[in-house]
């Protein structure tokens, strides 16, 4: 009975994914553009880039995510910290990235704070500040938005709540048992939610290796990341180059899945190695380290020096914080700023230019603003009819398959996603734009949406079956209702994905479809800092908006306030 | 033997494990029947495949499949869907909806066949019978635990069902609580002459020493009540 809608569902969504896939595989086997890939002198420094750019962040992001949340869980400060978190997720990469460059760029508030009283400077020194040769703007920016997205994965799972009652209970039951609440965490708490965050962590990863926008903006040029030069060459007129570029997606997929692959193996030895050593430990006295995170026999005056470093916690999601804050602050200065001579701290010439620019431009605000509400709708509607209409079995079994947007190269799904609008005619029209930005859409509204959908109790729809109400009856007025919340933020989330796509937009839509964040980043490489900061801005505004929408639309209601008068009985 | 609910189990389990096999029970109007036995015994699940809600017991183990017959007044059961069954269904947790009024989730249950100034009247009297009058504009989750497990058997009552499964109703009650709570349900439900199952661990829990029935960890000999 329940075949039908399974097999229908899986088809919508895997025949454009498989199709894309498979048009992107067999133009990346091209051998002579495997030829032409290694005979340019810039793939192999290129690669060597994206490595050290997508591990350094990558590992990077998983220690102090791994520390804020042993802080978080142990001081109870998770729920607190939380409440900031959707403003940086609706934070877009190229937002961050544009908003860091005014900050760090020779000409950035960085140096004109200081210039030229304490550097001297009068004029812009000719430093490479942003496009830094080793990459690590990149890394930097990078680690800003991806700490927030893992932070809020995990989030999900210790919200839930009979996971949260097994895990502190448990955790409570360690300390009794006469471990710190250091070592609890470690052994008990952490060893269960890390293998959930695998995923998460490979789409970081991904995105680490992979990132074009935020890359063409803050990464390094000379030679930039490889999936930076993939894009390049995949915009090149000559056919020739555009199959190099193919083959340098095809390349950088292998490196991905070969990384994905260590990752996972390297998770597993740590957590092995971490048996290992807890093994006939005798409980650890409540002087050691509160936070467990430096070796036991460090030198006193070593973790003196360590507890020192702005290492706690506290300290990095403070500056996490202040670093958004900064960029928001810059990118609002930004876009009203006219004339700005160098080492003036503020703009001798306010002008609302840029924002009437932007205004003047309401087609281009449309596109996105239709694109992103469009395939969040349709991914909502298929979201929620997969976990209502499938088995379970089902659903686990296809999960990753629904996730490869998240893990494989978007300048791969481009090329197929490209090849798939040529063959059904949809190329440059936006329909085939719509397509594209679903695909890329999809796991992140199904991961946001999953954990409260399946968390609702089964008994509570045999309930209202057992009261004589249909099963719309069920769906209308109970169970969708009760899961608002959930489903208003996943359409959030789908939106503000949407509305950050570069690579799709630009590739699929043929160029013939700005959305406020091509016009951002082609903006970023050109002078006019004002029409960047303003687009940049709105980048931001419209996902923030759309956040807000959902929390009110997902507010809880309101009952009238009764005194405290509770019987016993 | 038409009048009463009769649930003949050929087998009830998954695949690979039987949980119960060859019992036969029937339930008068007016008696209420204790079913008893470990966890694990499928005496839940007995009560599942009579609701017609197995699909929400295996949601994500293996499924269970039930091979038997559930009649209800001479009525076949067996494969029509919950909601058509007339067989209420109360929970060890009320499993109250949350986003509605302790009375927008009584009246949620009355039938909507009837104008709507009575379905309200229905549910105050209910608040009443409950001992909850003045407390329906009430937050569901500012009640008690006695509190709520009243209403959610007042809702199962509103939904006029012909057959009344209880499971596990006490556990998760304190003892003084369950001993208060006992009778005003059992004075309820044999109050509206339909017949009652009530599956419970507790000795204390049994409605009636004539009626009750133990199963067994997995069942070899047939069972006939």
């Amino acid at each position: 009975m329940s075949f039908l809608p399974t097999f229908l569902l899986a088809l919508i969504a895997a025949l454009p994914m498989g199709w894309a896939l498979w048009a992107a595989a067999s133009q990346a086997l091209d051998v002579s553009a495997w030829q032409a890939l290694w005979a340019d002198p810039q793939t192999l420094r290129a690669w060597g880039m994206t490595l050290w750019t997508g591990l350094a962040s990558t590992v990077l992001v998983w220690w102090t995510v791994a520390r804020l949340l042993a802080h978080g869980f142990i001081r109870q400060q998770l729920a607190r910290w939380l409440t900031h978190v959707p403003a940086l997720l609706a934070t877009p990469h190229a937002a961050m990235a544009i908003g860091l460059v005014l900050w760090l760029s020779p000409s950035g508030w960085a140096l004109r704070l200081v210039s030229p009283g304490l550097s001297g400077f009068d004029a812009p020194p000719p430093w490479l500040t942003t496009q830094d040769p080793w990459g690590l703007g990149l890394i930097l920016a990078l680690w800003l938005k991806e700490v927030p997205f893992l932070l809020w994965v995990a989030a999900t799972q210790l919200q839930r709540e009979d996971l949260r009652r097994r895990w502190q209970a448990e955790f409570a039951l360690a300390q009794t048992l006469g471990h710190t609440p250091a070592t609890a965490f470690a052994q008990v708490v952490w060893p269960q939610l890390a293998p959930r965050l695998r995923w998460p962590l490979l789409a970081v990863l991904a995105y680490g290796l992979t990132v074009v926008d935020m890359a063409l903006i803050i990464g390094p040029a000379t030679p930039p990341t490889l999936a930076v030069l993939a894009w390049q060459w995949l915009g090149d007129a000559d056919a020739a180059m555009q199959a190099q570029g193919a083959a340098a997606a095809g390349w950088l997929t292998g490196t991905l899945l070969l990384a994905g692959v260590l990752t996972v193996m390297a998770l597993r030895v740590v957590a092995a190695m971490r048996k290992f050593a807890s093994r006939g430990s005798l409980p650890q006295s409540q002087t050691t380290d509160r936070e467990g995170w430096l070796p036991q026999k460090t030198p006193t005056w070593v973790s003196y020096f360590c507890r020192r470093l702005p290492l706690q916690p506290n300290v990095m999601w403070t500056t996490i914080l202040t670093t958004y804050a900064a960029v928001w602050f810059a990118l609002t200065v930004g876009s009203v700023s006219g004339v700005w001579p160098f080492p003036q701290l503020w703009p001798s010439l306010w002008t609302g230019d840029a924002w009437a620019q932007v205004i003047a431009s309401a087609p281009t605000v449309w596109t996105t603003l239709g694109l992103a509400a469009a395939s969040a709708s349709v991914c909502l509607v298929w979201s929620v009819a997969w976990l209502e209409l499938t088995p379970r079995r089902w659903q686990q079994a296809l999960r990753p398959w629904w996730l490869l947007p998240l893990v494989l190269p978007s300048v791969l799904w481009v090329v197929g996603l490209y090849s798939v609008a040529l063959q059904w005619r949809l190329e440059g029209q936006w329909l085939g734009l719509l397509l594209a930005h679903a695909v890329m859409v999809l796991p992140y509204v199904l991961l946001a949406l999953e954990p409260a959908y399946l968390a609702v109790d089964p008994r509570q729809s045999a309930v209202v079956a057992s009261l004589g109400q249909s099963r719309w009856t069920d769906l209308l007025r109970i169970k969708w209702p009760l899961l608002k919340r959930a489903i208003a933020s996943a359409w959030a989330v789908g939106f503000a994905v949407s509305v950050a796509q570069y690579l799709p937009t630009l590739y699929v839509g043929a160029g013939r479809f700005a959305t406020v964040t091509t016009e951002a980043v082609t903006l970023a490489s050109g002078a006019q800092r004002s029409l960047m900061s303003a687009y940049a801005a709105l980048q931001m505004l419209l996902p923030v908006l759309a956040f807000a929408l959902a929390a009110y639309l997902g507010r809880p209601r309101q009952f009238e306030k009764i005194g405290s008068m509770k019987d016993n009985t | 033997m038409n009048a009463g609910l009769q649930i003949d189990i050929e087998r009830l389990g998954t695949a690979a494990q039987t949980l119960v096999q060859d019992l036969h029970l029937h339930v008068p109007a007016g008696e209420i029947l204790t079913l008893m036995g470990p966890s694990g015994c499928g005496k839940s699940s007995v009560l599942a495949a009579t609701a017609g809600t197995l699909a929400s017991v295996s949601e994500g183990l293996q499924p269970l499949q039930f091979d038997g017959r559930v009649q209800l007044n001479g009525r076949d059961l067996t494969t029509l869907p919950t909601h058509l069954r007339g067989v209420g269904l109360v929970f060890q947790d009320a499993l109250l909806f949350a986003h509605m009024t302790v009375a927008e989730n009584l009246l949620f249950a009355v039938p909507r066949t009837l104008p709507l100034a009575q379905r309200q009247a229905r549910v105050q009297q209910a608040l009443q019978e409950a001992e909850l009058s003045g407390m329906g504009e009430r937050d569901p989750s500012t009640l008690s635990g006695g509190q709520r497990a009243r209403v959610a058997l007042m809702r199962a009552l509103l939904a006029e069902p012909q057959a009344l499964l209880l499971d596990e109703p006490f556990s998760k009650l304190d003892a003084a609580l369950r001993a208060q709570l006992r009778p005003w349900v059992f004075a309820h439900v044999r109050e509206r002459r339909i017949p009652v199952v009530l599956v419970t661990h507790d000795e204390q829990d049994v409605a009636d020493p004539q009626r009750v029935l133990h199963l067994r960890a997995t069942e070899e000999s047939p069972h006939h009540v």
